[in-house]
């Protein structure tokens, strides 16, 4: 059983779980105090010591259900129609009583079963799924890798549990019986109830060859599907995509405003307000009583968006607003606002509208701004610079989100170098590589300096690599 | 504590809290293995009750921890009660005058003084906090830390050292170590993920919003006044309410204040009407109103057809309305085998 486990935390590793080892072993224990009669229970007591990330939760019950449920049903599934083939006359159990004494009053020695041979006569399936794992494993059925290995690890593993010579006792075994007073009829229904055995043997042997084979493609397919969506560039995400998306971008928006709050707390509390505190103690004779710490001003990081949305990046920024959205969720002082030319706030309708909707807004430009003219970045920034520069001051974060590039037009860095000068820091994401900033008509390079942190940003991983190092 | 999966949940039936067994076990288990539990979920679900329902079935005192941005390690384990140390210099004074006696230097004074030191700073004068009284409590208690998610990343490095070992030190007193381990809940809401370090210590619990049944029985225990035919039509629209993309998703206690509201206006069954009238009991953003008001011919579709059919969207609704994905058979496998 244990084994078992420990194979089944590796799976979830493959699928990308972080399981520890401490946690396999608190699964062992765990499962020590519960009846694992009950799969339900089983379940449940696997889950929540292996898996921690609600997110998980939905791979794991699939690899569950996979690994522990489906193998012994088909197994269980085999057995019996082997069983009721019998025909009306001779059931299963009578048959398999017939045996039993039958063996009793056979010399003793005169026949050595395997294992295997055991397990069949008592139709004990679960002691028969053991075997069957055991000797797939020795058989090395795990590194299977396409259909035409079916056949091969099939009768590998057939080979490794001995099936031929079980087939043989099995045999001898109703010939045997035959010899020692069974009715030919009973021999010949018995005869063919262990062929049906050993073919009920062989397809099950073959399922489960071929449920690792799915299950490695499985893996496989688990692991692509995240890695690409991880690293797929901004610029060819579906809006479907981007949806599927929005929950990672919380959580990241939910990271930066951490990071952000931390670099400020560094007091402990506040410095001893003297003066007052005297003054409140004058009751006591002088002597403190109350100590009075200066109320620690509360900082609240603030936050500034400056985002591109010309159409040229028009899935970039349409990920960006998500990521801008999740961000103004987190932060009561944000303002967000879009530009491609000119430049309008978001922020209430980013406050009142779902998700969706606000961004589709945005885009859509509309009542804020029009988006249907060409980026120019320096005339944004001017804008900025004459309606709102007042508003930053030095614990305000201001982030651009753009490519900069700018269409020829003059970029006007000075308009960002005032923002940088006013503001705690700037920070800037640019979907292109730095290769390209500076190249053509990208005025990155003209901005960089104004810039406390520039990093090129075309995939949930570098963004997500990106919030990371903040957190350092 | 508990006896089995069934115990509990038969011990938090009759403190009027249902649960299946996925709750129950992680319970027992938790009970069991002397392991903190960590419980996620949407707002609204029951993490909070859980907790305390469990203290009271198990009859331990409760000793709660809510945590907020700004929490620290004063306000969650121990204060020095700076005044009574100052009362009892005042008072000791004189005993000071002798203890100083003879002092030449400022210098001897001080250590004199100093070597009185652990007189202040002993158990007499710590202001315990939540923390501290469950590590300290004679009999063994449930320390409940609330909405873990709005504490700041260092005060979680703290909360593990503690959790780990149920022991914390004092510099000036020593260190000290639980009598008895308490049982600990953390609740979060998900505002942010916890550390790793963290989860690994704790079992994990998520409570989703509950399916159908669950969620009747759950108002049926909590509002017993209800009419089942009422409390039948407010599940059933709650249920399809959650699968409209909303800015905040009604949970149980929404279920909960909605069925009261309703039986505090005598309704009896929930129209149209109703329904628009109400609605602002349940959501809490203008957006939600409006997008639901659009859809409340739909919320309450389907149900008046009479007897609870089920199988099969053969109204004659033309709406291209996704059809709801019917719920996935009750895997109830029966069979009681694993080795
Ligand atoms: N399973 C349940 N059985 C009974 N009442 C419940 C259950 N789940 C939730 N409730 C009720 O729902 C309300 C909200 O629960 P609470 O614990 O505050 O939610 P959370 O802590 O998850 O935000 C409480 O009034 C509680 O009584
Ligand atoms: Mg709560």
């Amino acid at each position: 059983m244990q084994q078992k486990i420990i194979a089944f935390a590796n799976l979830l590793r493959k699928s990308g779980m972080r399981v520890s080892v401490a946690e396999s072993l608190d699964a062992f224990v765990a499962l020590d105090e519960l009846s694992i009669g009950d799969r339900e229970i089983f379940k449940d007591a696997l889950r929540c010591t292996m898996v921690k990330r609600s997110d998980d939760i939905p791979t794991f019950n699939e690899l569950f259900d996979r690994y522990w449920s489906a193998f012994y049903d088909q197994l269980r599934e085999a057995f019996e129609q082997a069983g009721e083939n019998a025909g009306d006359a001779l059931d299963i159990e009578a048959l398999l009583r017939a045996v039993e004494q039958g063996m009793e009053q056979l010399p003793p020695g005169s026949l050595d079963l395997s294992e295997l041979a055991k397990v069949l006569l008592s139709q004990d399936l679960n002691a028969l799924e053991q075997l069957i794992r055991q000797a797939a494993r020795e058989a090395g059925t795990e590194k299977i890798e396409n259909m035409l290995q079916i056949g091969f690890f099939t009768r590998r593993t057939m080979e490794q549990l001995g099936s031929e010579g079980t087939g043989e006792q099995l045999r001898s075994l109703a010939g045997q019986l035959r010899e020692s007073g069974l009715s030919d009829a009973e021999a010949d229904a018995l005869l063919a109830m262990f062929e049906r055995f050993m073919e009920a043997l062989r397809r099950s042997v073959r399922n489960y060859t071929e449920r690792e084979l799915e299950q490695h493609n499985f893996d496989y397919m688990e692991k692509f599907r995240r890695e690409s969506l991880l690293e797929k560039s901004f610029y060819n995400l579906s809006e479907e995509e981007i949806r599927k998306m929005r929950e990672v971008v919380a959580r990241l928006a939910q990271r930066i405003k951490n990071v952000l709050s931390i670099r400020k707390r560094r007091l402990k509390r506040g410095k001893l307000d003297l003066r007052t505190m005297l003054r409140r103690n004058a009751g006591h004779g002088g002597v403190p009583f109350e100590l009075l710490f200066r109320e620690r001003r509360k900082d609240r990081p603030k936050l500034v968006i400056l985002c591109d949305v010309s159409s040229s990046v028009a899935n970039v920024s349409r990920f960006m607003m998500q990521f801008m959205y999740s961000l103004q969720e987190c932060f009561t002082k944000i303002r967000c606002f879009v530009f491609v030319s000119e430049l309008g706030e978001v922020t209430p309708v980013f406050k009142d509208k779902d998700i969706n909707d606000a961004i589709t807004k945005a885009l859509d430009g509309g009542d804020v701004i029009n988006v249907y003219t060409r980026s120019n970045f320096g005339q944004a920034f001017h804008i900025f610079w004459r309606d709102h520069l007042a508003a930053i001051d030095n614990k305000t974060t201001v982030l651009v989100l753009g490519d900069a590039r700018n269409n020829y037009n003059d970029p006007r860095a000075w308009c960002l170098r005032d923002i940088h000068n006013k503001a705690r820091d700037v920070l800037w994401l640019n979907p292109e590589s730095p290769s390209a900033w500076g190249f053509g008509d990208s005025v990155m390079d003209k901005y960089l300096p104004h810039v406390d942190v520039a990093e090129e940003c075309r995939n949930l991983k570098q963004l997500s690599k990106i919030v990371d190092r903040l957190l350092l | 504590m508990f006896q089995s999966v069934d115990d509990v949940i038969q011990k938090l039936g009759q403190q009027d809290y249902i649960c299946g067994k996925d709750i129950a076990t992680v319970v027992y288990l938790a009970a069991k293995l002397e392991k903190p539990v960590l419980v996620e979920g949407p707002a609204g679900v029951g993490k909070t009750e859980l907790a305390k329902v469990v203290a009271r079935a198990t009859g331990r005192p409760l000793i709660r921890l809510q945590c907020y941005e700004g929490l620290d390690e004063a306000k969650a384990l121990y204060e020095w009660e700076y005044s009574k140390q100052l009362l009892y210099t005042q008072i000791l004074k004189e005993k000071f005058a002798e203890t100083m006696a003879g002092a030449t230097t400022l210098r001897d004074a001080a250590e004199r003084v100093g070597r009185e030191d652990s007189v202040f700073f002993s158990d007499r004068f710590i202001v315990p906090r939540p923390l501290l009284r469950a590590i300290s409590a004679d009999e063994p208690s449930l320390l409940l830390i609330d909405e873990v998610d709005k504490s700041d990343p260092e005060f979680e490095a703290f909360l593990l050292e503690v959790l780990s070992d149920f022991q914390v030190t004092v510099p000036e007193v020593g260190t000290l170590e639980a009598k008895h381990r308490p049982l600990a809940f953390l609740t979060s809401n998900d505002a942010r993920e916890m550390s790793d370090a963290l989860k690994r210590r704790c079992l994990h619990l998520y409570i989703d919003f509950p399916d159908e049944e669950l969620e009747l029985r759950i108002l049926e225990t909590r509002v017993p006044g209800i009419e089942q035919r009422l409390a039948e039509e407010l599940v059933s629209v709650m249920q399809r309410l959650r699968k409209l993309d909303l800015k905040k998703t009604p949970s149980i206690s929404e279920t909960l204040d909605w069925a009261r509201a309703l039986l505090a206006l005598n309704a009896r069954e929930l129209g149209e009407e109703l329904i628009n009238d109400t609605l602002n009991v349940i959501l809490k953003y203008e957006g939600d109103i409006k997008k639901t008001q659009g859809e409340i011919g739909r919320l309450i579709a389907r149900r008046s057809t009479g007897g609870e059919s089920e199988g099969g969207d053969t109204g004659a609704s033309e709406s291209p309305a996704p059809s709801s994905p019917p719920a996935p058979p009750a895997s109830s496998v029966k069979r009681g085998v694993l080795h």
